[in-house]
């Protein structure tokens, strides 16, 4: 045992100790920090040269309010600030009234094509005739070659349904102050759940902030993501150069295979708990600054420690064997593919398991033993949590799975380590994990 | 077949191994008994039984896949054997035997972002030394290898040569009670491969076991004390150099006469005549004082000796010129 904290130590010291390691600490930080300060300084770089479109009106009823709307926009939508701040940052819309009887026979579609290809104009839409009859099919039919651009599709659409509301609500008769009152929202607030103290005090519940709620969960997961990343494969890498570079006979002269791998398994873990405990550190430090610190429960950071451990043990001795099987950088990245999947398989599934933490699915998935350190961690984060059994069930199977793995890796390690030439397939690694 | 002091099993005339075997010590530090491993159908070593004196030089020659590799592996407990039974240092547990055993591979590897004084240290550690004794063992050998001045270097700075002797220090640093050394000259300069014999040398008068194994015949013959072969795995030959030596070394005459070459053909004795630079050599089966007695009825004879043969003529007796054409181009590949 004491080799497997030699190996260990010289490994983990060689890694932390590096350049790569240093510049790797701060580049992250960099690199995401860099992602924010992009968007912040590209937000205001857009187009902002005015958006021609050519309205086919069959309605003859709706142009010249439209042509209103579009004034109001172009003189207030589209500014940000005020005074000397003020500053443009939105695309002013022009509009054309497009009387298709005053262009001779050719239809009005082509012809309106023919100029959006020309540049003359953005865009151009039909708005049909019956589209204030509620029972009516009808509708706007939108014309562009950049249908990427939503904002004028979206403005069109808004403006005209605002127009057949206030027509329809005229044929009522309804006073505009009877309209705003019934048609008044009342705002939805979420908040948590009351607590009730021993003494049977009662604590109010808490306002949720939406961001907090899901920023959290995905937050934890990109960081247990990057730090299997960053970890796993370089261990990989690090097997395979070893045995390419014949320093892996010299040392298992000294010690056994297993010892080996473990003591590489466990500096490379201890590794990623270092980088881990750095940036969980630094996102405490901003969480107290902001004074959101209560909205991370110190269990929650508990579990990622848990979790990421596992999820580094389970991977880390995959990779691992696969280094060692293979005698080449090539033949090493084909076997990574499958073990790529379920590495990637949690990030897939962020969007339903955020979207319903409960549901059969998240529940399924987060007890898939690869998949459960990030999914299990993501649900957790979610308040109220999955069930305890669910949690206690997921961690037991999961923790076997990453023994599993650690053995299997040992006995491919072993006899692979020593092995020259050609990579053995998927079949020969199995018939290498049942070898006596 | 069976000679005083040497065991000659049946050998085929392909690949061989050879051990060499000390002179008398009576301690056995290494036992292997009906050792047998398999890979997949393919007998890498079949019913091997082998017995390393205590303090000797024990050379181990052969071209690949007579299964001297493998031997060794299974001495380091690298790999198992499918039956029979190794002993190392007696019963020793196998960690604790490991922490006495020094490995060279033929295939050298260090780490080249370390630097020379932490990387000693570290296997230093992986042989259970402790960090003081580690340390004084690494300048120790440092200063006699004449390194003391790259010692806080990375490995990658080193030349070749340094490499090969920090590798060399590398294997020894934990004073070994057993030396395993797999090629150690392989790709040295001359100054350089005098200064690892030397501590080769100086090893084995302290008491420690080196086997030593290369393909290098005239290397092995000037400094292995006893020779073990294998072919394919199973066990042909073992006995002192001397003995080996006496065993074949009444087959070559070198001879120069005044007769004709074609009345040697009349000697029974004589099957094979070569013509040297002044003299021709003789290669026969039974009494040379029978062949001299009758060459010289047939004429006036100037010069008749009895020639040892080396260890590489032996080799090519036993296994043919093919196997040592294949050891060959193995010493040249990986001295390139």
């Amino acid at each position: 045992m004491n080799k497997v904290f030699i190996v260990a130590r010289t490994e983990y010291l060689i890694s932390v100790t590096s350049k790569a390691f240093l510049i790797g600490i701060v580049m992250m930080p960099i690199f995401m920090g860099g992602a924010i300060l992009v968007q912040y300084l590209t937000h205001d770089q857009i187009d902002i040269a005015p958006r021609r479109i050519a309205l086919v009106d069959q309605t003859g009823r709706l142009f010249d309010k439209l042509q209103t709307r579009a004034e109001i926009h172009n003189q207030t939508e589209i500014f940000d600030g005020e005074g000397e701040q003020r500053k443009q940052t939105g695309a002013p819309f022009i509009l054309e009234n497009y009387i298709p009887e005053d262009h001779g026979d050719e239809r009005a579609d082509v012809v309106l094509t023919r100029r959006v290809s020309d540049g003359d104009l953005f865009a151009f839409a039909i708005i049909d005739d019956g589209i204030f009859e509620a029972t009516s099919a009808g509708s706007i039919r939108y014309h562009s070659q950049t249908p990427s651009y939503q904002t004028l599709a979206n403005w069109l659409r808004n403006a005209v349904n605002e127009e057949i509301k206030s027509v329809r609500i005229a044929e009522l008769q309804l006073s505009n102050e009877t309209v705003a009152a019934l048609s008044r929202h009342a705002p939805l607030r979420q908040f948590g759940l009351v607590e009730t103290d021993i003494q049977g005090g009662v604590q109010d519940a808490k306002e949720e902030n939406r961001i907090l709620t899901f920023a959290i969960p995905f937050a934890g997961l990109m960081l247990m993501f990057m730090m299997i990343m960053s970890v796993a494969p370089a261990m990989l890498n690090n097997v395979l150069e070893e045995k390419i570079q014949k320093i892996s006979e010299f040392l298992i002269s000294s010690v056994t295979p297993f010892q080996l791998m473990a003591g590489k398994l466990l500096g490379a873990v201890c590794v990623g708990l270092t980088l881990s405990t750095l940036y969980l550190g630094a996102a405490f430090g901003l969480a107290v600054y902001f004074d959101v610190s209560d909205s991370v429960p110190v269990s929650l950071y508990a579990w990622f420690v848990f979790y990421l451990l596992v999820s580094l043990v389970t991977f880390g001795s995959i990779f691992s064997a696969i280094g060692a099987a293979c005698s080449e950088i090539r033949d090493a990245q084909s076997l990574m593919t499958p073990v790529m999947l379920l590495v990637i398989i949690p990030m897939m599934c962020i969007g339903p398991i955020l979207d319903s933490p409960s549901s059969t699915f998240s529940r399924a998935i987060s007890l898939f033993p690869p998949a459960t350190p990030m999914l299990m961690f993501v649900r957790i984060a979610i308040p109220p949590g999955p069930a305890v059994w669910e949690i206690v069930l997921g961690s037991v199977l999961t923790v076997l799975f990453a023994i599993g793995c650690v053995w299997a890796a040992g006995k491919v390690f072993r006899i692979g380590i020593l092995s020259q030439g050609q990579s053995p397939s998927i079949a020969k690694l199995a018939t290498w994990v049942l070898a006596k | 077949m069976s000679i005083s002091g040497v065991t000659l099993a049946a050998f085929p005339s392909k690949l061989f191994g050879v051990f060499v075997f000390s002179k008398g010590s009576p301690l056995s530090v290494i036992q292997l008994s009906d050792v047998t491993k398999n890979y997949g159908k393919h007998t890498a070593v079949e019913k091997l039984s082998l017995s390393v004196p205590a303090g000797s030089l024990y050379g181990f020659i052969g071209p690949n896949g007579s299964g001297k590799t493998t031997t060794i592996r299974m001495i380091l407990r690298i790999i198992h054997p499918d039956s029979g039974t190794i002993e190392v240092l007696g019963n020793l547990a196998a960690s604790s035997a490991n922490d006495r055993l020094g490995y060279l591979p033929e295939e050298r590897g260090l780490y080249k972002k370390l630097s020379v004084r932490r990387m000693l240290g570290y296997y230093a550690a992986l042989k259970g030394m402790a960090s003081n004794d580690a340390r004084i063992a690494v300048e120790g050998w440092l200063q006699k290898f004449e390194l003391t001045q790259w010692s806080s270097k990375k490995i990658e700075s080193l030349s070749k040569g340094m490499s090969q002797k920090v590798q060399f220090i590398a294997s020894i640093i934990a004073h070994p009670k057993i030396l395993i050394l797999d090629e150690p000259f392989s790709g040295l300069d001359p100054v350089n491969t005098e200064a690892i014999r030397e501590a080769i040398l100086h090893l084995q008068d302290s008491g420690t076991t080196i086997i030593f194994s290369t393909h290098d015949m005239s290397t092995a013959e000037r400094m292995c004390d006893s020779v073990f072969m294998i072919h394919q795995g199973v066990k042909v030959l073992d006995g002192t150099l001397d003995e080996i030596k006496s065993q074949f070394g009444t087959g070559s005459i070198q001879l120069r006469w005044d007769g004709a070459r074609e009345q040697l053909a009349s000697i029974r004795e004589v099957h094979t005549v070569i013509d040297c630079e002044g003299y021709q050599e003789l290669q026969f089966d039974g009494d040379p004082q029978r062949v001299l007695h009758q060459l010289i009825t047939k004429g006036s004879v100037q010069r008749f000796e009895i020639a040892q043969p080396s260890l590489h003529d032996i080799f090519i007796r036993i296994a043919g010129p093919k196997a040592m054409d294949s050891s060959d181009s193995q010493s040249q590949r990986i001295g390139a």
